[in-house]
């Protein structure tokens, strides 16, 4: 049997290392809630990859750490409370663990490497116009021409495919078989012929988001990850993957500690004492919230590391810490409204007050609404709840 | 048939502000350049200044159309009910109660030779020593940041706090002003401004004393309360918008309006939404009654507005999900409309302050 892991001295050896490897202008753009791109997540993915550290839910084989699931926990939090940047997502974590399950040989040499090094930046293409929470319904389709498949439609809220290389993309194969079965999973790049890229504008004037049209692309079948028929299984893989994301509760209680910072400065003085004391309040509300989830979370990995069931553990941590995420960003824009909110301008706006002091708190709160919308809608999760809880 | 909102004010006033706020919305939504911004608010400014919106609240004798505060809210809920992202409750209301005892500057006033951006005692400041401040020799010193203005301004209007208070109208080129112009995120023109010494002329000084002291606190009800028609107004138009997205959009074979998750959100917005409307009515019906501005009824209106005004528009985006995170909607605009009015004239601790202050007092 292996030694038994040291957790503390490990917490201690990542925290070392986010502290001084971590270059400061990269801990500061987290810190100000500027908007992560890949010019800032890069250097950062290239520092943890040089490390060793560059894929640490993967398997050494493949250049991962290896580390069991509560040392991967232990990173993840440590990262948060340092203010480095959460590793971008959808190589490491979303498409990453998907050719490692079900992808062939070749397709692991080929991707896997570009994903590691952070040469290689991808985003996902699930959602449609038509197919938000009922993304079964996708229309996007896909036409066997020999070796390679012609993909017609549209995506759309694709996250960073204006600076991404390649789209992992849920397809329609099959018009005859039932919903979910008809459903294929392709990896495209993105400057093939064929894709146009449109941004959209958040309510925050961010560009995040993008439409991503399909006109006649041709991808070849060496493309697709596993069996024709079988995304949809292969696309719910990816999201039991995801499913412990909520149990890091670290950056959220990291997000109230800066709100807590920002009120001392913000609201000091005799003029603002009932406002500072009406927002404290509500933060030690939150507080006490964040904590519960925080024991939670632990619950939930120490479930997983011993093979229990991990219930509805999953969807308790995903509805309840987002919302608690958007009353602190709340408390926040209240504190810097009157002073703050007349002054907000789409961010990448260049000239006045696109960079005064606080202003982030505004985009803050305005970006923070998304958090019960994606990745598995409040009235979704709620649903999920009520279906266990009611057996039925 | 689906709801529809009852405006606050209703009639030609109300119809005629709500179709121009919704062309200047839809034209704005189009614009990138700030210039282009600026063409296409100044067009909307001197139409509705043409249409004698700003002669509304002037006195009759003086040019103006002796209009009440009744005529004042038709127009404000029309704007708030189409999205027009100009200064109204300023522009109509505030700024002209602020005048009335300046007969030789109301008739230019009411025929749009003006365009005044007001400038509160209480406006924000980045540091505690930027309030600014009228020197003895006559110099205006300090600086101001988010202030709403309407297109190119030609003046601004300072009540200046301090041992006499005072009110000066400043020509907006005056020698020590520095201007920073910007366009807000939710389509609202505001500067910040600087003074740097400016030489005070002693016919910019509009008044002192006590009288300003009265006037401004008045002025600011009127703005207070004109900013909740108008927030209630839009937050009216935002809930038939939201129902009907929701009777449109199809998701798992089905209308999202069939989910009654969504349809009781949708009636928590509504209940959210009556009772504040009906604090509004309250604090109008007080004003007609002739017993003045009601402080107590405009500081609860607005208190409320920062809660329901805010769930409302939150709940708008939850109800549209991915869409309801982007620009593309007016409903939208108008949600996030709703979360900026908040901050205007007061937010909710201001509000909630003066309720607690006056509570103890009479203790
Ligand atoms: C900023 C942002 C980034 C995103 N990034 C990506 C990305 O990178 N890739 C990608 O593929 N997608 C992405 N998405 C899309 C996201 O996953 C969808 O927005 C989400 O699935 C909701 O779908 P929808 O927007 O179509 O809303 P809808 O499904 O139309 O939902 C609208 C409302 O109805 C509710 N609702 C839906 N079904 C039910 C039901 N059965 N019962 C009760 N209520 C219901 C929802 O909760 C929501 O409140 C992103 C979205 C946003 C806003």
């Amino acid at each position: 049997m292996a030694a038994a892991i040291d957790y503390e001295a490990f917490r201690a050896e990542v925290r070392a290392f986010a502290e001084t490897r971590c270059p400061p202008e990269i801990r500061a753009v987290v810190a100000t809630y500027r908007k992560l791109s890949r010019k800032v997540w890069y250097p950062w993915q290239r520092i943890l990859f040089e490390h060793g550290w560059g894929a640490p839910g993967w398997p050494k084989q493949y250049g991962g750490t290896g580390w069991d699931l509560k040392q991967r926990h232990i990173f993840d939090e440590v990262m948060a409370e340092c203010d480095c940047p959460p590793q971008y997502h959808h190589g490491l974590r979303h498409i990453g663990p998907v050719i490692l399950e079900y992808g062939s040989e070749e397709q692991k040499q080929r991707f896997l490497p570009g994903i590691l090094s952070g040469e290689d930046w991808w985003c996902q293409g699930y959602s449609e116009p038509g197919a938000g929470s009922d993304l079964a319904s996708l229309r996007t389709m896909a036409r066997r021409e020999g070796d390679e498949y012609v993909v017609e439609g549209q995506k759309t809220w694709t996250s960073h495919a204006h600076e991404s290389d390649w789209m992992y993309t849920l397809v329609r194969t099959s018009k005859e078989a039932k919903k979910q079965q008809g459903i294929s999973l392709l990896l495209i790049p993105l400057n093939s012929p064929g894709i146009s890229i449109r941004p959209i504008r958040t309510i925050d004037g961010w560009h995040h988001v993008n439409e991503v049209f399909l006109d006649n692309v041709r991808v070849p079948v060496a493309n697709r990850v596993g069996e024709e028929g079988g995304g949809w299984t292969y696309g719910k893989f990816l999201l039991e993957r995801e499913r412990l994301g909520g149990a890091n509760v670290a950056p959220a209680l990291r997000n109230l500690e800066r709100t807590r910072e920002l009120l001392a400065r913000e609201l000091g003085g005799e003029r603002h004492e009932l406002k500072r004391a009406m927002l404290e309040e509500r933060l030690l509300l939150a507080e006490a919230e964040l904590r519960g989830a925080q024991a939670l979370g632990q619950e939930a990995i120490a479930a997983v590391m011993e093979g229990r069931p991990l219930g509805l553990l999953p969807s308790v941590l995903k509805l309840g810490t987002s919302v608690t995420f958007q009353h602190v960003a709340e408390v926040a824009l209240d504190a810097v409204g009157e002073r703050l909110a007349p002054r907000f301008r789409p961010t990448d706006a260049a000239g006045p007050n696109a960079d005064a002091p606080g202003i982030e708190w505004v985009q803050n709160y305005m970006y923070s609404r998304v958090r019960t919308i994606y990745g598995g809608s409040s009235e979704v999760q709620k649903n999920v709840i009520a279906k266990q809880l009611f057996g039925s | 048939m689906p709801f529809t909102a009852t405006p606050i004010v209703g009639g030609d006033a109300f119809d005629q502000a709500c179709r121009i706020g919704q062309e200047a919305d839809r034209q704005l939504a189009l614009i990138d350049d700030f210039a282009g911004q600026l063409a296409c608010l100044r067009r909307h400014w001197d139409s509705l200044a043409g249409l004698g919106w700003l002669a509304v609240a002037v006195p009759e004798e003086a040019g103006g159309a002796g209009g009440t505060l009744s005529d004042l809210a038709a127009l404000a809920g029309g704007a708030g009910r189409g999205g027009l992202p100009l200064p109204i409750a300023s522009a109509c209301g505030v700024i002209p109660h602020l005048l009335a005892d300046q007969p030789e500057l109301l008739p230019g006033l009411a025929e749009g030779q003006h365009r005044i951006a007001f400038v509160p005692a209480e406006a924000a400041v980045d540091e505690a020593t930027d309030v600014p401040r009228l020197a003895l020799d006559g110099s205006l010193t300090g600086a101001v940041v988010g202030i709403e203005t309407p297109p190119d301004p030609t003046h601004l209007l300072l009540v200046l706090d301090g041992a006499e208070p005072v009110l000066l109208l400043l020509p907006a080129s005056a020698r020590g002003i520095a201007a920073r112009h910007y366009l807000r995120i939710d389509g609202r023109l505001a500067a910040d401004w600087r003074f740097t010494g400016v030489a005070v002329e002693p016919c910019w000084i509009l008044g002192r004393g006590e009288v300003v002291t009265r006037r401004a606190a008045e002025a600011r009800e009127i703005g207070a309360l004109l900013t909740c028609v108008e927030a209630v107004s839009a937050a009216g138009a935002l809930l038939e918008q939201t129902i009907d997205y929701l009777l449109n959009r199809v998701q798992f074979g089905v209308p999202l309006a069939s989910h009654q998750a969504l349809r009781h959100r949708v009636a928590e917005m509504y209940v959210e939404y009556e009772n504040l409307r009906g604090l509004i009515l309250q604090a109008l019906r007080a004003a007609g009654a002739g017993d003045g501005l009601s402080w107590r009824d405009i500081a609860f209106a607005k208190l409320r507005l920062g809660e329901a005004g805010r769930f409302i528009a939150q709940s708008a985006i939850q109800c549209h999900g991915g869409i309801g995170m982007t620009e593309a909607l007016p409903a939208i605009r108008l949600a996030r409309r709703i979360m900026m009015a908040e901050f205007e004239f007061g937010d909710r601790t201001f509000h909630a302050q003066r309720l607690l202050n006056a509570g103890r007092g009479a203790a």
